[in-house]
């Protein structure tokens, strides 16, 4: 046995401990997860680093239970213990008094063994297993929210189970291209059949990320399902896991070149998202809304990066992923904190929650500067690497992210301003600061994205860079603060464009929450905004509409054939059985004759 | 060694009659021990029986008696439906004296069907199927109700046309034949220069027999004799007689003497095919239990027309599987239909509903015969409904396999209609006191119940000790 199965192992067991409890004694399940998650953490801080792979036979035929530990998995990890680990700590406060804590707890592990064995993979079918394994743990977890979440979890099954079909798809051609199953071994050239399983998988990958037009599950999500999920799956792992076969496609498995088009394509997908994402987000008035709609926008950063397929984009990238994990979960933290302090997310009705509630302000001030890309915080440091990429690829795609990166400001600056600032309204001045379990994970989280900020040497030059390698980076080193002064500034001018458009817009309107109402109303915006409320760009809903029509007609089919087999066929029995009955008249002599005429018919047909 | 067959129920019939002080059930349980031992007999010893020499009278040259494959089929039939027709008037006739009439009527029934089946020659075959008939007038009549009197004299009205048709035929056929032993008369044909001849006279008989077998359009005596006649009588009429005196012969006959003539075998089958489709039409509007088997009785024994038509060893071997398969599931069906009589005192399905509550031994072995009529595996009805259709696909019957195919559905149907008004469902208002019958009406729905599931279930056996031996007849 190799120390390698921990990381799937530890969780696995808890997740069956939990499912055999019974409610006492009270805190076994929270004890149960927390420990295990805190092992395993510790486990992947001693596998980071190392370089093992593990073999035990499984179906055969080669598909085998095929670990591997690199940089890249030890790396992923190590991140997705540890905000398993943030989550279970927040969940215990949090979910305190909410239905179904077994079910939660068994999810919550389920999720961790799952994303850890999907990432530690290193055999195709192995991995698919587990990454359909975090499908239903998703459908679960969602379906244990509120009384509308049950749809939603189907929304999200569907969805997501679409986009793994895909990938499946894409699994079966590239074993078949390359002959083999095992990951480390395939480095297929891009013919145009390998090309349709990239797409195919690369749909897998930003699907399972959230982004367009896989999205529409999220935001219906953030409201439904319990909030440590939100924080857990779309704001981190499944970022963590989407962006990591996406790196692992484009950079290991699949030779892409910088002008193919499947590089233009994912850029372009990555621009949309991020424009489309984040000017939804900028009208939200509800807290978590708002939130995944910056959960789906920021993916798009993350795939624009990826597509340049240059360093300075990869790297930026995958920088990005840990620290969009990082502040987006935190984000959802604060959310949760005020969700559970004040009794409701809706920004009509808080405001003015920073002298109530100062450590939870603090946190929600560091991330969303990260999440603006305001300097020295992380969030400006990975998307001040993406723009260098996209600005070598083409200035369209620079401009988006530029964009994307105003509204991203405006929005925050928004939110800060609805829920925390302005006038405490009569009911919120009784609402106290979170408690302790829940802003430690805050708080850690908050220091780490200024430590990868400021010391952006750690996660750069220790985590990410060796995964290119050296020969990728070409003897670059992206750490430290920008090269491109250039760039610097124009972010710099963005960011306090976004400042003074806000203060003007908040002035104008009376409060923070309607800054951004001008935009909401815009001529040709605001028709476009009226149909995407409609949910007219949700493609499951548009989806829906159409399979609810095409079963109506279905039904009508139905009822024809319905009505030939119980209307009409059954009639005509009936009648015919009348009909026949008439004959039966009782009368012998009449009887006799018709013996009679059968007699002669029969000698006839016979004698002919 | 088969001769007794005969010898035994004419003895009991002399022992029983010496004396009127031997009560009827005396007789009763003689004729149940006889009839039971016929079926052990045939089914256990078939290998012996088929050794034995025929029986011949040298004194009368055609008359001899023989026995083949099918005949064990038929006699193994015979005993099961006697047997149980014995245990359900034993039940259903409360006096003595017409108890005793009863025995004594189903003894004679007994010993001409046993003899039918062993004869070979023309002659003899239409004397005994008219000594049957005579006792089958009483048999309906046994009652001397107005209905009773009716069905009977309605089935002798149209039972003497059919005489004088079979007579006829006779007669035509000694125009051209020397003699009227089967296989001498098979001869006969085959030589003679006048098709036309030959053809009516095979015709007439032919008439003759659908009268006799009740089928579509000569079947108009049928529903009332059935559904009028006495519980136990109809149990023996339904279920063995005509099929012995109408479809016995019919089959004997497409053996020997017309099984190559191509119009004869499209005529046959077109009747047949009628009738499965008219008797399940018809028996789908009924309200009255027994008409309403007697329908489907009519439609079954089209499907046993319909394969014995075709002409093939295998068709053949089906329609006598059917043939069994037939008898064992309509008997427990009109079993069914004496228990729910004797309880409620009406055959009226708009009086029944949700019987099997009160009557679970009646309502589950209807049950069975319900699957096996309606040709649902693993019931012996699906065995024999199954190869009637692949016998008509492998003959190159394709419309009418198809027509078999579809058609049980219908049965499904009227089978369905039958049980849902009577033994499913709710209780009916004002059944609650009724009770489950004794047992000597519940013996024989097990027994008849145990021997279409265990056909069913041990297909593969009966195939190959029972039914496949049948298509040797055609290599003789």
């Amino acid at each position: 046995m190799s120390i390698l199965i921990l990381p799937i192992f530890i969780p696995l067991v808890a997740a069956v401990l939990i499912l055999a409890t019974r409610g006492k004694p009270r805190g076994l399940k929270e004890a149960l997860t927390l420990v295990a998650t805190a092992a395993t953490l510790a486990i992947s801080v001693q596998l980071f680093g190392k370089e093992i792979s593990f073999i035990l036979p499984w179906i055969g035929h080669g598909i085998d239970l095929s670990l591997r530990l690199d940089r890249f998995s030890g790396f992923i990890v190590l991140f997705a213990s540890l905000f398993a680990f943030l989550t279970a700590l927040y969940s215990v406060v949090s979910m305190r008094g909410k239905d179904h804590p077994k079910q939660f707890y068994f999810y919550l592990l389920i999720i961790l063994v799952c994303t850890n064995a999907a990432v530690l993979a290193n055999n195709l079918i192995f991995m698919l297993f587990f990454w359909e394994g975090i499908l239903l743990a998703i459908f679960g977890m969602i379906a244990i929210g509120n009384k509308n979440a049950f749809k939603t979890a189907t929304k999200a099954f569907i969805i997501v189970g679409i986009s793994d079909l895909c990938m499946m798809g894409g699994l079966a051609i590239t074993g078949y291209l390359a002959s083999t199953l095992t990951i480390s071994q395939i480095h297929l050239e891009l013919t145009p059949l390998a090309s349709i399983a990239f797409v195919l998988l690369m749909i897998g990958a930003i699907a399972k990320g959230g982004s367009m037009p896989f999205h529409s599950w999220i935001p219906s999500a953030a409201t439904d399902a319990p909030l440590p999920f939100m924080a857990l799956m779309p704001a981190a792992l499944e970022k963590l896991l989407g962006i990591y076969f996406l790196s692992r496609i484009t950079l290991e498995m699949f030779k892409l070149s910088a002008g193919s088009w499947i590089s233009i394509t994912m850029m372009t997908i990555g621009a949309a998202t991020i424009i489309l994402a984040v000017m939804m987000a900028l009208v939200q008035k509800e807290y978590k809304r708002l939130l995944s709609y910056h959960a789906i926008s920021q993916v798009g950063y993350m795939i624009l990066g990826i597509g340049t397929c240059v360093p300075a984009g990869i790297i930026g990238g995958i920088f990005h992923m840990v620290n969009n994990a990082l502040y987006k979960s935190c984000l959802f933290f604060t959310a949760g904190s005020v969700e559970k302090q004040a009794g409701t997310t809706d920004l009509e009705r808080l405001g003015g929650l920073w002298k109530q509630m100062p450590i939870t302000f603090a946190c929600f001030v560091i991330t969303a500067l990260s999440i603006s890309g305001v300097p020295p915080f992380n969030g400006f440091f990975s998307k001040e690497l993406i723009y260098d990429g996209a600005l070598e690829r083409g200035k369209i795609f620079y401009l988006a992210a530029l964009i994307g990166s105003f509204f991203t400001a405006a929005s925050f600056l928004k939110l800060g301003h609805a829920a925390f600032c302005g006038k405490a309204s009569q009911e919120n001045r009784r609402v106290k600061e979170a408690p302790l379990g829940m802003l430690v994970p805050m708080a850690v989280i908050a220091f780490l994205c200024i430590l990868f900020g400021v010391y952006n040497q750690l996660p750069i030059e220790k985590f990410i860079q060796p995964i290119l390698g050296h020969a990728r980076l070409e003897g670059h080193n992206f750490s430290g603060f920008p090269a491109n002064a250039w760039l610097t500034l124009t972010t710099i001018v963005v960011l306090i464009a976004a400042l003074i458009h806000h203060l003007i817009a908040a002035k104008a309107a009376g409060s923070g929450l309607k800054a951004s109402e001008h935009i909401h109303h815009a001529p040709v915006l605001g028709t476009i905004y009226q149909a995407a409320e409609r949910k007219w760009f949700d493609p499951y809903e548009v989806g829906m509409k159409v399979v609810h029509i095409a079963s109506l007609l279905l039904m009508a089919i139905d009822r024809i054939i319905d009505w030939l087999y119980d209307g009409f066929l059954a009639g005509t029995a009936f009648l015919a059985s009348r009909a026949l009955a008439l004959l039966q008249t009782g009368n012998y002599v009449v009887y006799i004759v018709w013996s009679l005429v059968s007699a002669a018919v029969a000698l006839a047909f016979m004698v002919k | 060694m088969f001769s007794l067959l005969v010898l035994v129920p004419f003895l009991i019939l002399v022992a029983v009659n010496l004396s009127k002080k031997v009560a009827p059930n005396v007789a009763c349980s003689l004729t149940a021990l006889a009839t039971l031992a016929q079926a052990g007999f045939v089914v256990s010893l078939p290998g012996t029986l088929l050794k034995t020499n025929n029986v011949i009278f040298t004194w009368l040259p055609d008359f001899k008696l023989a026995i083949d494959e099918f005949s064990i089929v038929v006699l193994a039939a015979i005993g099961i439906v006697a047997f149980v027709a014995c245990c359900v008037a034993r039940s259903t006739i409360n006096d003595p004296g017409q108890r005793a009439t009863f025995m004594n009527l189903l003894l004679v029934a007994l010993i001409g069907m046993n003899t039918t089946v062993m004869l070979r020659d023309i002659f003899s075959i239409y004397l005994f199927v008219e000594t049957i008939a005579i006792i089958s007038f009483v048999l309906i009549s046994i009652d001397r109700g107005r209905l009773a009197l009716e069905g009977a004299f309605k089935y002798l009205m149209l039972s003497a046309f059919a005489t004088i048709l079979m007579l006829s035929s006779i007669a035509l056929m000694l125009l051209f034949s020397p003699t009227l032993e089967l296989s001498g008369l098979a001869e006969a044909m085959s030589v003679y220069p006048n098709p036309i001849l030959i053809k009516l006279s095979i015709g007439l008989f032919l008439c003759g027999l659908f009268i006799k077998s009740g089928l579509f359009p000569f079947h108009w005596w049928l529903p009332d004799a059935y559904s009028a006649a006495h519980s136990a009588a109809s149990v023996l009429l339904a279920g063995i007689i005509t099929k012995v005196v109408g479809v016995y012969v019919l089959m004997r006959l497409s053996l020997s003497i017309f099984g190559e003539s191509l119009h004869i075998q499209a005529m046959v089958m077109a009747v047949g095919a009628l009738s499965i489709i008219t008797g399940a039409v018809l028996a789908m509007t009924q309200k009255n239990f027994k008409r309403m088997l007697a329908y489907s009785s009519i439609s079954q024994v089209g499907y046993i027309i319909l394969a014995t038509g075709v002409g093939t060893p295998f068709a053949f071997a089906a329609a006598a599987f059917h043939f069994f398969n037939h008898a064992t599931f309509k008997s427990l069906l009109f079993v069914n239909a004496a228990s729910v009589e004797k309880r409620l005192g009406t055959m009226d399905m708009r009086e029944m509903g949700g019987l099997s509550n009160r009557m679970p031994a009646t309502g589950i072995t209807s049950l069975v015969g319900f699957l096996s009529t309606a040709g649902l595996p693993p019931f012996s009805g699906f065995w024999s409904k199954f190869m009637i259709v692949l016998a008509l696909w492998a003959a190159g019957k394709y419309f009418y396999a198809a027509f078999a195919l579809l058609a049980s559905i219908l049965t499904l149907g009227y089978m369905l209609i039958l049980q849902r008004n009577v033994f499913f469902g709710k209780l009916k208002d004002g059944l609650g006191g009724v009770k489950e019958v004794g047992p000597g009406l519940v013996i024989p729905q097990l027994v008849l119940a145990a021997i279409i599931v265990l056909v069913g279930v041990c297909f593969p056996f009966v195939l190959n000790k029972f039914i496949f031996p049948v298509q040797s007849i055609f290599l003789k």
